[in-house]
């Protein structure tokens, strides 16, 4: 209870609340902007949380974080274009809404199910993690390993167009993340004699060379929208009244089912909103008494994806504060600013840091009733800026992202390391591989070599990771991963040959 | 139909560019799978610091020769001369990214030499211009972005967060 009321007071502090009022805001714009993800927008605050206190510093990206989720349906409503990859499937119902003349309606009924999405995975957070903590505990390197493994597995194959690029992309990333020195005893391994790759290469740095310069170089492709000054964004917008909480509400099977989706697809080390939302909206799809209307602007199809993408936030701190494994990507910068204060991250964090593991769960809660007042007040304020043109947006993130890989290590060295990794990044994404399965592998690579090398360490036998339970489970769930992923291919191309329009179906 | 041929093609080189990124990968892969058989082993442990990259290296390899073997198959003979045709439309259509690239190279160059505040300055004002409509006003915004984005921002970092970008020689 202490350490209850100890985070409760930190968090609701006149200063922490103000910071995290503003972060709220970068969170909604940031996201609102197309190809500005969540990620980008929390990679950009890092540095700024650096000066303060850990908790401060993690309830005002956790902010960003609550906040982008919801703006990243501003575009998808208004445009059909996702501001963010997790606000895919809002497009497919938000849009037709908005088209057919209720763009404020589309809007409020995306930002209440985002606000009820998020409180449902704070509670469900509150309940879940300490008991899994406890059981994390109890796990040994070989259940580490196999669930590493799952993670990768699941993750190369709900991402991306191909498996086989999706594994092959993971596995360039388990790759990348062996170059230095080496996690056990600090052997120096493929360093080329280059100083700047003797430590390894950052994960923060990779992530935003992956992510940030690969998406802003893919802005600037078409000269001719860049010289006409055109916008990201652009139209008339009304936003709507309250009303529209009663309709979401009126939907309680919906919405819970959906932020229950967005729970368990959180947790899934790896996975995210960007898969969430969309089986959340194929769930309520399924369930619907009238399937018919989904893709026409039924607001069933807008509450299930928003509630479902938003519910990750919550879902996706679940490993990350009983495992110590980073849900997505933006869980994993999440736990380098815990790291870069010091503190040390993985069962034990619940146990040896309680007030500010409680300090974030009241953030969370804080956060989705910040998003939701910043949404309600001012939407429209927010469009003008969604509106800024692409010849202004790029050249400024740009230099917002070399500040912000300075400011990790104060090392020019790093800024060559980005260049290069936005570089590689960009062609891998022209080249049509998906980027997350290699972030993840990143930042997951050092954690399953260290558990492989130290279960062999305890005992000198592989069949161990076969032989236990909860090892075997986590094995056999990473085969039936990839199984899924290839009979879905194998029937989506059944369904393509004999349905060649239907391509949402599929 | 013509349309479709279009797609077609796109879609022939895009395959025949991912074939060469395999190529390329499984390269680098063989020449780090066998770096890593050369780390030695310890004494202390069963695997050494070669094990884990050696099983990762060996999975790509695996992956990347399937991946060639398909590609190599589903890609038609009369692909490959077109290939060579779309590539520099393909540079071209991306010439700013490519401009974009240089631009940031050049600027990483000069950093440690001219410091954050002028080189994120005179890299602002030639992306922000190359990058602008011919207008007055985007003129005008371009320096002032370019301003507040290289001096201020600058300030901001020393001043609130005690975090001092690069000072030059």
């Amino acid at each position: 209870m202490d350490a209850f009321l100890m985070g409760a007071a930190e968090v609701l502090s006149l200063t922490t609340l103000t910071m995290m009022f503003f972060g709220a805001i970068a969170g909604i714009v940031s996201a609102a902007i197309p190809g500005f993800t969540v990620t980008m927008a929390i990679v950009l605050t890092l540095p700024l949380t650096f000066a303060l206190p850990p908790l401060q510093g993690v309830a005002v990206m956790l902010s960003v974080y609550v906040g982008g989720y919801t703006g990243g349906l501003i575009s998808a409503a208004l445009l059909g274009i996702p501001g963010t990859p997790s606000a895919l499937a809002t497009t497919f119902d938000a849009y037709p809404m908005a088209r057919k003349g209720q763009p404020g309606r589309a809007l409020s009924l995306g930002v209440w199910a985002s606000f009820f999405g998020t409180l449902i995975s704070t509670l469900v957070l509150i309940v879940a993690a300490p008991p899994l903590a406890i059981f994390a505990v109890r796990l040994g390197p070989w259940e580490y390993f196999s669930l590493i493994v799952f993670a990768l597995t699941i993750v190369a194959s709900l991402v991306g167009h191909s498996l086989q690029r999706g594994l092959i992309a993971a596995l360039i990333g388990l790759a990348i993340a062996t170059i230095g020195a080496d996690p056990m005893m600090g052997r120096p391994r493929f360093d080329m004699g280059i100083d700047a790759l003797r430590a390894g290469l950052p994960f923060l740095v990779v992530l935003i060379g992956i992510y940030a310069i690969s998406q802003l170089a893919s802005e600037v492709e078409d000269p001719n929208s860049i010289k006409r000054g055109e916008k990201l964004v652009k139209g008339e917008i009304k936003f709507d009244n309250f009303a529209v909480m009663r309709e979401v509400l009126m939907r309680p099977v919906n919405l819970i089912r959906s932020s229950m989706v967005g729970v368990a697809v959180g947790a899934l080390p790896g996975a995210g909103g960007s898969i969430a939302n969309l089986i959340a909206y194929d769930q309520a799809k399924r369930a619907s008494k009238t399937p018919e209307e989904f893709g026409k602007g039924t607001p069933e199809g807008v509450i299930a994806s928003e509630a479902g993408n938003s519910a990750t936030a919550g879902g996706g701190m679940i490993p990350m504060i009983s495992l110590g494994i980073p849900g997505s990507a933006v869980d994993a910068i999440l736990l380098a600013a815990l790291m870069v204060h010091g503190i040390s991250i993985g069962p034990r964090l619940i146990m040896d840091n309680p007030d500010l593991v409680y300090g974030m769960f009241i953030a969370m809660a804080v956060s989705s009733l910040m998003m939701l007042v910043v949404c309600l007040v001012s939407m429209r304020a927010f469009l003008r800026v969604a509106e800024v043109p692409k010849w202004v947006i790029v050249p400024v993130v740009l230099v917002c992202c070399i500040v912000g890989t300075f400011a990790l290590n104060n090392r020019i060295t790093d800024l060559y390391l980005l260049l290069a990794i936005g570089v590689v990044g960009y062609a891998l994404k022209a080249l049509d591989y998906p980027l997350a399965p290699l972030v993840l592998a990143v930042i997951l690579g050092p954690i399953a070599e260290t558990n492989l090398r130290r279960a062999l360490m305890t005992q000198d036998d592989w069949t161990l990771f076969f032989t236990r339970p909860v090892s075997l489970i986590f094995l056999v769930a990473a085969l039936l991963s990839i199984a899924w992923a290839v009979r879905g291919i194998l029937k989506s191309r059944a369904n393509a040959g004999s349905q060649p329009t239907d391509v949402k179906d599929t | 139909m013509s349309g479709e041929n279009q797609e077609l093609q796109n879609s022939e080189s895009g395959e025949i560019a991912r074939l060469l990124s395999y190529v390329a990968l499984l390269a680098a892969s063989v020449g780090l799978f066998l770096e890593a058989r050369s780390i030695p082993t310890s004494r202390f442990e069963a695997l050494g610091a070669g094990a884990f990259p050696m099983l990762v290296h060996g999975a790509l390899i695996l992956l990347l020769i399937g991946a060639i073997i398909g590609s190599l198959c589903s890609i038609p003979a009369a692909a490959y001369p077109r290939f060579a045709r779309t590539v520099p439309l393909w540079a071209r259509e991306r010439r700013l990214v490519l401009f974009m690239f240089l631009c940031l190279l050049g600027y990483m160059a000069t950093l440690p030499v001219m410091g954050y505040a002028i080189t994120t300055l005179i890299f602002l004002l030639v992306l922000l211009l190359t990058l602008s409509p011919r207008t007055k006003s985007a003129i005008a915004l371009s320096v002032v972005l370019a301003l507040v984005f290289s001096y201020g921002l600058n300030w901001l970092f020393a001043e609130l967060f005690n975090v001092f970008l690069p000072r030059g020689r």
